[in-house]
């Protein structure tokens, strides 16, 4: 039995209740249209999906909170929905809008009381959480209530007691919501060690380029319930974006510039930005013709930022497939 | 006289508003339903082993309908104390403390306008509940205008004690437990349940001067066994009481506004 | 089976620790809950205190008997709320989808949800339940014993009471306000000698408004130290909780299978 997960064929209707008048009327939404997948333990992924796409939905039925209408699931060789207990002490649950910290207590006391509800060890239970204080830096304010702590501190707190019990998958629903810059980037850096140092699966959802970039290897993208897109992080941008952005220098005015196949994006007195269609022209050509055009003083090429890439693969899939 | 008709109109609007409240109202009445018909069974056992149809001069009816001018009363509260520890709470009183009689004034209006809305309902209730429990009493008019007459200042005491309660939250964190205490200790030592006769001797002298027994007891009286006598003593009670109360919210009223500005609103 | 009851235990200290802990972040709010409850159910009993020095007995009970509802029915309800506060308010978490985070446990929903909350007028219930047993009743040894248990029971009939009418959400959506009544319900008779009430409404409070559970059949095994009524009231206790976690995890496979009135995807 595999130790990541495995999803096949996964279908979730929903009976919507609705008033019309006076009667009742029952339709069905399909909110998860035939899902088939399989995480390799250690792997980290990211879903991705307008919301209304299935993704919450999903990750609800992974963790076993809901019962899927037919398909098969596996997490950790567990059926989630039918072992929903074992199955808990094999994941950690991080919800963004949701906490299971004690709002009035320090997050200490919540660690203890969690130790409790995993049965853990003490022994084992007091190496892990000092090992978690020390790495994700809890110590300022671990006895200070968390109803006074940031919402950075607290996601910090947050995603530690969902690893208190040494989880091997580990599923983030939102977790960088509604965090500054860099409180983001803490916590983004903290799973990512984790993910790597442990070799625990990581699933998470997100609306923020910046998570995807840079804490997941794959990409799933969810649109109307199914997947539209499964590759990894850089394969995604590159495939789904057919275009490189190229920034040049010059050391002074430049010549004019053959612009077919690129596109001029932005431009000052010595500096352009352009963005390069490679399905028409390769970069190599591209390249080539900015350096004729004039002395060149700096010249990069990336890729074009992933926000960029996710809006149009929704609105390619919205073009393809919309119901 | 323009400062009366703009309170007129806030009491107005206040009580317009607060026929929406449909769902407290029928909660209450349900419960006003259930204490009645728990009391008149309570009566019955009691009148039950008793010489003689009255007890402290009243019959079972009477003691039946009393209940429904008391409960009445107590189920039409103002919610004024929680308003003003609302606008301690939020800061909103700063504001209105530019004109600190306007802001009792406000909450009067707001007060008045509740209360004789709810309590026309909860009476209306009692009512029907009673008429059908117990029968009809047979009322006198001058009896009801003895009734009617009693209720303003029954009214304007009762604000003015939870207006007292409100202002509290100047210093107490919260005010919740102290309204409790108000609301128990106006119906305990009123005579909610129990007619001021039907209380031991001994405290009957003291708990008759207390201005709850004005608010409570006296309607109940009123509306059930009118007596002049009764009618002018809990009078010049309510009285007494309208002028100690007021002296005390003055007092309270200017200590918690110095507070404010001592403390920066 | 034994070392899983040990456990429990640990857990259920584990949790009313981690609550008090939580209350006394802010003790002067607790404080003054707790003691404001102490003399809201005090004024009730004073009131008893003043009935039964004019009336003597109400269908052959005294006032120790009276004092006895009371302080069954407050330290059951105290203890049932100060322990397992959430059963108060099933409805609103169930609603607003806070189960998921009691889902992600490796362990049973409904006991963990509901040791999740402690109220703090709870205890205030709780004190006052006992303080007026050993004050008004003046208990030997074998009826404060019988007391104690007693009042685990009743408190157990508040939980399954909780458990029902926030378990009505999975089917019928908010239903907080109906359990509020119904709970209000259940308090007020069982504050009442049960011989006041005669025919159906006797069966209805053996059921649907289980007073006789929480109150009756306790005081009945009190006062006449009867091991029958005493097992009968314990037995309807557990059963009244076996019917209630039936219908919780009957409306949480609804819930898992996502189907509640308000779902937002």
């Amino acid at each position: 039995m595999t130790r990541g997960v495995e999803i096949k064929e996964l279908r979730k209707n929903f009976v919507l209740k609705r008033w019309q008048g006076c009667r009742r009327i029952a339709s069905e939404a399909v909110a998860v249209d035939g899902i088939s997948l399989k995480v390799p333990e250690g792997q980290s992924v990211a879903f991705i999906g307008p919301n209304g796409a299935g993704k919450s939905t999903t990750i609800k039925i992974l963790t076993g909170i809901l019962h899927p209408t037919s398909g098969d699931v596996y997490v950790a060789g567990y059926i989630p929905w039918r072992d929903r207990r074992k199955l808990a002490y094999q994941i950690g649950t991080v919800f963004g809008q949701r906490s299971q910290l004690w709002y009035h207590l320090p997050p200490i006391d919540t660690f203890d009381l969690l130790s409790r509800i995993y049965s853990l060890k003490r022994v084992d239970f007091v190496r892990t959480r000092d090992s978690l204080i020390e790495r994700f830096a809890l110590g300022g304010f671990l006895h200070i209530p968390v109803r006074k702590l940031s919402l950075g501190q607290r996601m910090r707190a947050e995603v530690a007691a969902s690893l208190l019990h040494r989880p091997r998958i580990l599923f983030l629903d939102e977790p960088t919501i509604g965090l500054d810059v860099i409180a983001r980037q803490e916590l983004r850096d903290l799973i990512c060690e984790w993910n790597r140092e442990e070799g625990a699966t990581v699933l998470l959802t997100s609306h923020d380029a910046g998570d995807i970039e840079q804490v997941a290897e794959r990409v799933i993208v969810i649109h109307h319930g199914r997947i539209v897109v499964d590759d990894d992080v850089a394969a995604v941008r590159r495939r789904y974006l057919g275009s490189k952005i190229l920034r040049v220098q010059f050391h002074e005015t430049p010549r004019e510039i053959p612009f077919r196949g690129m596109k001029l994006i932005e431009r000052s007195l010595h500096e352009m930005k352009i963005e390069i269609d490679t399905s028409v022209i390769s970069a190599q050509l591209a390249i080539a013709r900015v350096l004729d055009a004039g002395r060149v003083a700096d010249l990069s090429i990336e890729d074009p930022p992933l926000e960029q890439v996710i809006g149009r693969i929704y609105s390619q899939a919205a073009a393809a497939g919309a119901p | 006289m323009k400062e009366i008709t703009k309170y007129g109109w806030i009491a107005y609007i206040t009580a317009r508003s607060h026929i929406a409240y449909a769902g407290e109202v029928f909660t209450r009445i349900v419960l006003m339903t259930v204490i009645l018909y728990v009391f008149s069974r309570v009566w019955l056992a009691v009148y039950g082993v008793n010489s003689g149809p009255r007890l402290a001069g009243l019959t079972i009816t009477q003691m039946i309908w009393y209940l429904v001018a008391t409960e009445a009363f107590a189920l039409s509260g103002p919610r004024t104390w929680y308003e003003v520890e609302q606008d301690v709470r939020t800061g909103r009183v700063a504001v209105q403390l530019i004109h600190p009689l306007s802001y009792g004034l406000t909450h009067l209006g707001k007060a008045m306008g509740e209360r004789i809305v709810r309590f026309a309902i909860y009476m209306l209730a009692g009512v029907v509940i009673a008429l059908a429990i117990a029968g009809p009493l047979r009322w006198t008019a001058s009896g009801l205008a003895m009734f009617l007459a009693i209720l303003p200042l029954a009214f304007l005491l009762d604000f003015l004690g939870h207006f007292l309660v409100g202002l509290c939250a100047f210093w107490l964190e919260s005010v919740n437990g102290l309204a409790l205490i108000y609301t128990r200790a106006t119906m305990l030592l009123g005579g909610l349940i129990l007619p001021m006769e039907m209380y031991p001797a001994a405290l009957q002298p003291t708990l008759r001067r207390l201005p709850f027994a004005s608010m409570v007891y006296a309607p109940g009286r009123m509306f059930v066994d009118p007596s002049g006598a009764v009618f002018f003593k809990a009078f010049w009670t309510q009285a007494a009481a309208l002028i100690v109360f007021l002296c005390i919210v003055g007092a309270v009223q200017a200590a918690a506004f110095k507070r404010v500005f001592s403390n920066g609103g | 089976m034994f070392r899983t009851g040990l456990d429990y235990m640990g857990l259920v200290v584990a949790y009313t620790r981690a609550n008090i802990r939580a209350q006394m972040e802010y003790p002067g709010a607790f404080l003054s809950q707790v003691i404001a409850m102490i003399i809201n159910d005090g004024a009730w009993v004073m009131f008893w205190v003043f009935f039964f020095s004019r009336f003597r007995v109400l269908h052959g009970w005294g006032l120790p008997d009276v004092i006895s509802l009371w302080s069954v029915t407050a330290a059951g309800f105290g203890i049932a709320n100060a322990i397992m506060g959430n059963s108060l308010q099933l409805a609103p978490l169930i609603i607003q989808g806070e189960l998921d985070v009691w889902l992600s446990h490796p362990r049973a929903v409904l006991p963990h949800m509901l040791l999740g909350r402690s109220v703090p007028s709870a205890w205030g219930d709780a004190v006052f339940g006992y303080a007026a047993y050993v004050f008004f009743v003046r208990p030997d040894l074998a009826r404060m014993v019988l007391f104690i248990i007693l009042t685990f029971g009743t408190a157990l009939v508040f939980v399954g009471l909780g458990i029902l009418a926030g378990s009505l959400s999975f089917f019928i959506g908010n239903a907080s306000s109906l359990a509020d009544e119904w709970r209000n319900a259940v308090v007020m008779f069982s504050t009442y000698p049960p011989a006041l009430f005669q025919g159906a409404v006797k069966w209805l409070l053996f059921s649907v408004i289980p007073a006789g559970f929480v109150s009756y059949m306790p005081v009945e095994a009190l006062r006449s130290l009867s091991l029958m009524y005493a097992s009968g009231a314990l037995l309807g206790a557990l059963g009244i909780l076996a019917v209630s976690a039936a219908v919780f995890h009957c409306g949480l496979r609804r819930y898992e299978s996502g189907n509640l009135i308000s779902f937002n995807g």
